[in-house]
């Protein structure tokens, strides 16, 4: 503990008597100072040893000896030692080299075109170390308080001792800087232990340091910017950072906000500013339309202007206006939005009368929700003539002759007249019904010739399309019968009979058919079939017949489903194919095509057109109906119609398109499903016949050149059938030659129909 | 291969928005979007396609144009909203603590928004807002004669009447009235504003009350704006016919009822237009030497172009001063020549009218007191007649009722004998006319004065026909039945018979008789053999001549017409099965109007008949 004590002592000691040089070094080189700025010249030559103190103004060296804390004399003495000598270092440093610093050079480079500071080259060669310069004294970087007590401070190169100068003492120091006016230039040089003059560059950066400047002296601090980074040219296009923009770039600074309030509180203080100022800035109403409007956006439609008043509205209206009790009690029961008008008209004798309207803010009210929140589209109110809407088409009475009125009945007994046929000389017509009675009558007079009876519905009739031969096919439930009319001129008897019943029989085909051809003898009578032909099993009613133009194949459409419902025959070698093997839908009707060895089949919605020759399909046309009834080509093969049971006709023009050209489904046309059509195979018109006990004549003119449409007129409507069980006329043939028309109705009538 | 289209972002579904979308772009409530709505005049719109307008969506939207709403989103008065959002939540924040006098404060600078950008927007020229006034002055009328209850406040019934009295004293002054209708709603004007026709409806004089199923604040939106609008309509219309906008208020007047009366048109002196002006921009500031100079200078200059004058007055009044001085206002010299050569609108609007507007000049009207005043003020005044009413009416009348000068009485009562009448009185009486109200609108209509006998105390009127056209194939009252009665008559004995069959059965001999008859008239009626032995055939089986010859007529009637017509009409008919779908469907349309308009016509056509019959009858007996 004592010794602690006595080391405190020692501490606070030695701070005193280190306190006491500072304060004299400070003061010194203050007047130092003073002289070199005032009297340079005068105390140039002086010298003073008090002037070796001067760079020893620092603090660490006085913090190391605190922290040794053993012998403040000894450390002290030390510490100039080892100042002294780094003052001969510089020195020595001096003396070798004229320049201690490397002289720079300022060039312009080549790069950049910009003038710059070039060193010289450092050799690393061995003088190029500052340890190894010539130093006489040669003990290295030692403490030199070792060599306190002794009379020589080192050794030099030859390992000779480097004896301690001799040094005067306090007062030699004194005189020195006195006497020599060089004094002040020089420093104590520490592993010399003596003073040593300071080099001309020394002091300069010396006088640099106590004048705050930069202490080298090729350094220019105030060179002007090179802008390597920015500058015109040089922006860069991406941010360096992808960082978001910092809110605090765009939200006002709170400080700023502080600051300008302060400001405004003292402005408001000192009473520059009136915070409560009556504002009175604009006036309530101006000329406001004086300036033209700089508005880009249009301005919205005016709303349109509610109905004006009519006699009805008013307080006094003709009597006519005053509504019934019926017409009271009607308004009274609708809705308000129902109503056509919003008031009821009253009559008051006098004005004085005329009570307050008690929907009066409503009104106001419902025609301001128009105003804001009904949509609002702008329309362009058509002023059409109603009728220039009509199609306009030739008159009717310009398109004779067609059937007009009823020519004759023919009254079928018992059934419904399902189908008829007319001869090709348009004299004959077979009709056949239920009950399965064919009649054979005159066109003319409706004379029964003859009457067969069959077993079972008669489905189809059809006469043979050839001149030469004479006779028609009827088909009831899975037969096909031929009949010979009787009354033939004998040439043509005899050719028919020898077409449908040859001598010889053709060579029976190489795949055997199921149907089966069955000739009776010639010689039977007229009463029955000549031929039949026994359709396959369950293929039912034939409910189509049709020829090929030439007379020599006939198809067969039975009522059965799949593939063996259609049949088509050739007459001269007896023979019956099934020409589709798989068939897609119920087949409604088929059609030959009257040029082209082409082949129409109607499925429930389309109509599907093949070539025979080729066999295969053409084409497939849409007409869009839901299930088809009838159809028919025109005789000219380019044009088709298709009706349905859903009261739709379409037109196709076969060159044109497999949509239809012209679709038929008005109001006034048929009101009930359509059941048959047909084309008059020399006059421009068609037929047809419905449900609703109608049938329509249309004229129907096709025109040889392809950029002309069709022209088709509605001409008559004719009615006279009756309507049966929902069924109405079932099927109309014209009469080749003469522009009449012959129906089967379910009425059980046959009419014919003249011009 | 075309680029890519995505769903949605082009068309319909770029171009629409819904209304819940709309809202929440703009980030405010459903009111505050209506109340833009309202003041911008956007209005919802159909998109042709609902689906594709909704994004796939078939439910049930409203859609308005994207650009309409971001034209909202733009909109100075949203900002003012919100702004009196924060305002009402720091108000409320202020009250609940009790921090009285911050409350004080912020309601003291309560955001408040102006519409004038808003009128100018919707009307850019003065004609567009013209023709658009209507309904505001409907609604400003209205609300004139609403009591004031808790939403209404009085201010705003006072400003209305204010404006409505504005309004009627414009219209007198400018003679523009053309037209009015007392209809059971109210009266219907009609008058001519800057060739412009305005119709507004003003509700009889009788309180209204707001009806529950309204919203009041969708019309106090609406009025809001109507005011502003009509503020600025008035204020063009009152300088350009050169009258003080606006006019001074008569206080004591106005508490004795004046009406109209209380306020007073003033003339704008020539002298005193440029302050006028002035104190019209209102901000007050003062004229500095620097505007002096380039007044002069522009008036230097305007007198060698003159056009530049009108120009040169509202650019000096734009320059900020900084020097208080004395301007003593010269009017230039071109304001002159400008006046003296020129039609501006002000010598326009003061031309003689055409003499329909002044037809009441030589007239001098004593109002009973059980007709309107206000109305009746009005209409004799719009056509330069005088009038008086009793002081039970409101003061300010003219004259009293002893005048000498007064030449129709409007009276509204039925005639009572007076019986202790002095024979001053009585010359009195018969030298006024009596009339009834109807007969100043029936003269205004027909564009002269009209007879009064029919009109005169205590006579049953003739009807009050509105003086707005109809349609052209409309029923015209006025004229005279086209259809000859017997016709008519034939129209009505087959709907009798029709009903005798259908009521009555077979069993009625009267019906039995009439089916005889035309059984016997079925015979051609061109040959004469022949008729005379169906009228023999019906004589025998007891059909009187008369109604024989009747159903001949008919008959024959029906011959001649139905051939030729019935035949072109089958031919029609038929082509119509040819019409496209779209062409029978607008002819199917029009066709149904047609038929609507010509059913309505006729069923009045046939009430008619049936009571100028009945009227005959009653004559006779």
């Amino acid at each position: 503990m004592a010794s602690n004590e006595s080391k405190n002592d020692l501490k606070k000691k030695r701070k005193q008597i280190q306190e006491e040089p500072e304060e004299e070094e400070l003061s010194q080189a203050v007047g130092l100072e003073m002289l070199s700025d005032e009297e340079g010249d005068v105390s140039a030559a002086s010298d003073d040893g008090e002037v070796d103190e001067f760079p020893e103004i620092n603090a660490a060296s006085d913090s190391e000896s605190d922290d040794d804390g053993e012998n403040e004399e000894k450390d002290e003495d030390e510490e100039r030692d080892s100042d002294e000598e780094d003052e001969d270092d510089e020195e020595t440093d001096s003396d070798n080299e004229i320049n201690p610093f490397p002289q720079a050079k300022t060039i312009i480079s080549d790069i950049t075109k910009q003038p710059k500071r070039v060193f010289p080259e450092i050799e690393p060669d061995y003088d190029s170390d500052s340890s190894t310069e010539d130093d006489p004294n040669r003990i290295g970087n030692v403490p030199l308080h070792w060599y306190d007590d002794l009379p020589h401070i080192g050794y030099d190169m030859n390992g000779k001792q480097i004896f301690r100068p001799a040094r005067g003492d306090e007062l030699d120091k004194f005189l020195d800087t006195v006497e020599d006016p060089k004094s002040w230039m020089s420093a104590f040089d520490k592993s010399l232990q003596m003073d040593k003059p300071l080099t001309a560059e020394e002091l300069d950066i010396i006088r640099r340091l106590q004048a705050n400047e930069v202490p080298d002296v090729g350094y220019d601090p105030y060179e002007p910017t090179v802008e390597w980074f920015t500058g015109k040219g040089k922006e860069e296009k991406m941010p360096l950072s992808a960082a978001p923009e910092p809110k605090r770039r765009w939200v006002p600074s709170k400080w700023e906000k502080k600051k300008a309030r302060e400001t405004i509180i003292r402005a408001i203080r000192q009473g520059r500013i009136v915070p409560s100022k009556p504002n009175s800035a604009q006036p309530q109403f101006y000329s406001i339309w004086n300036e033209p409007t700089d508005s880009q956006h249009p301005p919205p439609l005016p709303a349109p202007k509610p109905a004006l008043p009519t006699n009805a509205e008013s307080y006094n209206p003709p009597e006519e206006y005053l509504p019934t009790e019926e017409e009271r009690q009607e308004w009274e029961a609708q809705d308000k939005e129902d109503r056509e008008r919003n008031f009821l008209p009253q009559k008051y004798g006098a004005l004085r009368l005329v009570p307050a309207y008690g929907q009066f803010i409503q009104e106001r009210f419902s025609r301001q929700l128009d105003l804001y929140m009904a949509p609002r589209i702008q329309r362009r109110r058509l002023q059409i003539d109603p009728d220039s809407l009509i199609p306009k088409l030739p008159s009717p009475s310009s398109l004779k002759p067609f059937p007009s009125y009823r020519g004759l009945w023919f009254t079928h007994g018992k059934g419904r007249a399902r189908c008829l046929s007319v001869s090709l000389d348009g004299a004959w017509v077979v009709s056949g019904d239920e009950g399965g009675v064919v009649s054979l009558w005159e066109v003319t007079v409706g004379r029964e010739v003859k009457r067969w009876t069959f077993s079972g519905k008669i489905g189809s009739l059809e006469w043979c399309p050839r001149t030469d031969v004479s006779f028609f096919v009827v088909g009831v439930e899975g037969h096909l019968h031929f009949v010979i009319p009787p009354n033939l001129p004998s040439g043509v008897l005899t050719v028919t009979q020898s077409l449908l019943a040859p001598g010889t029989l053709p060579p029976p085909p190489a795949t055997p058919s199921p149907v089966k051809w069955v000739s009776s003898s010639s010689s039977a009578s007229l009463d029955d079939p000549i031929l039949t032909l026994q359709l396959p099993a369950l293929s039912g009613l034939p409910g189509q017949i049709t020829w090929h133009r030439r007379g020599d194949y006939l198809a067969s459409v039975s009522n059965s489903e799949g593939e063996g419902s259609v049949w088509i025959h050739q007459i001269s070698r007896r023979h019956s194919q099934a020409p589709f093997k798989k068939v897609k839908g119920s087949i409604q009707m088929v059609l030959f095509h009257p040029s082209r060895p082409e082949f129409f089949v109607a499925t429930q919605r389309y109509v599907r057109m093949y070539n025979l020759a080729e066999q295969k399909l053409l084409k497939t046309l849409m007409p869009g109906i839901k299930w088809i009834s009838s159809m028919d080509v025109h005789p000219s093969g380019d044009h088709l119609i298709v009706g349905g049971y859903d009261r739709k006709l379409c037109w196709f023009d076969l060159e044109l398109s497999d949509k239809p050209y012209k679709n038929l489904r008005h109001v006034r046309y048929h009101t009930k499903a359509i059941r048959s059509l047909h084309f008059h195979p020399t006059y421009p018109l068609f037929a047809s016949s419905s449900d609703d006990g109608t049938i329509q004549i249309f004229h129907a003119r096709v025109y040889n050149d392809l950029m002309t449409d069709p022209l088709i007129v509605p001409l008559k409507i004719l009615r006279g059938h009756d309507i049966k069980d929902g069924l109405g006329v079932l099927q109309v043939r014209w009469c080749g030659g003469q522009p009449w028309l012959a129906s089967a109705g379910a009425d059980g009538k046959v009419a014919v129909w003249c011009s | 291969m075309g680029r890519l289209r995505q769903k949605g972002k082009a068309g319909a579904a770029k171009a629409y928005v819904t209304r819940s979308q709309a809202i929440k772009k703009l980030q405010c409530s459903l009111a505050d979007f209506r109340r833009l709505c309202i003041l911008k005049g956007i209005f919802p719109r159909e998109p042709k396609n609902k689906k594709r307008a909704n994004k796939g969506s078939s439910a049930p939207a409203t859609f308005y144009y994207a650009k309409d709403i971001a034209y909202i989103a733009h909109e100075p008065v949203l900002k003012k909203l919100r702004e009196h959002k924060a305002f009402a939540k720091k108000l409320s924040r202020a009250l609940g603590r009790g921090e009285w006098s911050s409350a004080n404060s912020l309601e003291e600078n309560k955001p408040v928004y102006r519409l004038d950008h808003i009128i100018k927007e919707r009307y850019p020229t003065f004609i567009d807002a013209v023709r658009d006034i209507d309904d505001a002055l409907c609604m400003v009328f209205l609300f004139a004669s609403l009591p004031s209850t808790s939403r209404v406040p009085p201010s705003l019934t006072e400003n209305c009447a204010r404006l409505a009295a504005e309004w009627q004293l414009y219209i007198m002054h400018t003679r523009s009235l053309l037209k009015v209708f007392f209809s059971i709603k109210g009266i219907y004007y009609q008058a001519d504003v800057m060739d412009q026709t305005v119709t507004w409806l003003v509700p009889y004089q009788f309180t209204q009350n707001i009806p529950s199923d309204v919203d009041v604040r969708v019309m106090l939106t609406f009025l809001e704006l109507y005011q502003t609008l009509l503020g600025f309509v008035f204020f063009k219309l009152y300088t350009d016919a050169g009258l003080v906008y606006p006019p001074p208020l008569d206080a004591k007047k106005d508490e004795g009822a004046a009406g109209v009366g209380a306020f007073s048109l003033q003339e704008v002196q020539k002298s005193t237009f440029r302050p006028l002006v002035k104190g019209v921009d209102g901000n007050g500031r003062a004229v500095s030497s620097r505007d002096v100079r380039q007044t002069i200078k522009s008036i230097a200059a305007s007198d060698s172009v003159s056009a530049s004058a009108d120009t040169s007055a509202p650019i000096v009044e734009s320059i900020p001063g900084d020097v208080d001085e004395e301007f003593v206002p010269h009017p230039s010299r071109t304001d002159d020549q400008d006046a003296s050569s020129l039609p501006t609108l002000h010598t326009l609007s003061t031309l003689p009218k055409p003499v329909s507007a002044n037809i009441f000049a030589p007239c001098t009207f004593w109002i009973s007191r059980e007709t309107s005043r206000g109305i009746f003020e009005f209409l004799v005044r719009c056509f330069g007649g005088r009038i008086g009413w009793p002081a039970s009416s409101g003061s300010g009348s003219p004259f009293d009722e002893d005048d000498d000068s007064i030449t129709h009485v409007v009276i509204d009562r039925p005639l009572v004998e007076k019986p202790g009448e002095t024979t001053e009185q009585r010359d009195r009486r018969l030298r006024r006319k009596y009339v009834q109200p109807q007969w100043v609108a029936d003269c205004i209509n027909a564009g002269r004065i009209l007879l009064e006998e029919p009109y005169t105390q205590g006579k049953e009127l003739p009807p009050h026909l509105s003086p707005f056209a109809d349609h052209v194939e409309a029923y015209n009252p006025v004229a005279q039945p086209n259809i000859d009665d017997a016709e008519m008559a034939e129209v009505e004995n087959d709907q009798e018979s029709e009903k005798d069959h259908g009521v009555d059965g077979s069993d009625d001999d009267m019906s039995e008789q009439k089916s005889s008859a035309k059984q016997f008239v079925v015979e051609d009626a061109e040959d004469p053999a022949a008729l005379r032995v169906a009228e023999l055939a019906a004589e025998a089986a007891g059909v009187d001549y008369g109604t024989f010859e009747k159903g001949m007529n008919r008959l024959q009637k029906k011959a001649k017409a139905v051939p030729g017509m019935e035949q072109q009409d089958a031919e029609e008919n038929m082509n119509k099965m040819l019409m496209s779908n779209r062409q029978r469907k607008l002819y199917e349309k029009i066709k149904y109007s047609e038929k609507k308009r010509a059913a309505e016509r006729q069923k009045l056509e046939a009430r008619r008949h049936t009571l100028d019959k009945e009227k005959k009858r009653k004559a006779k007996t």
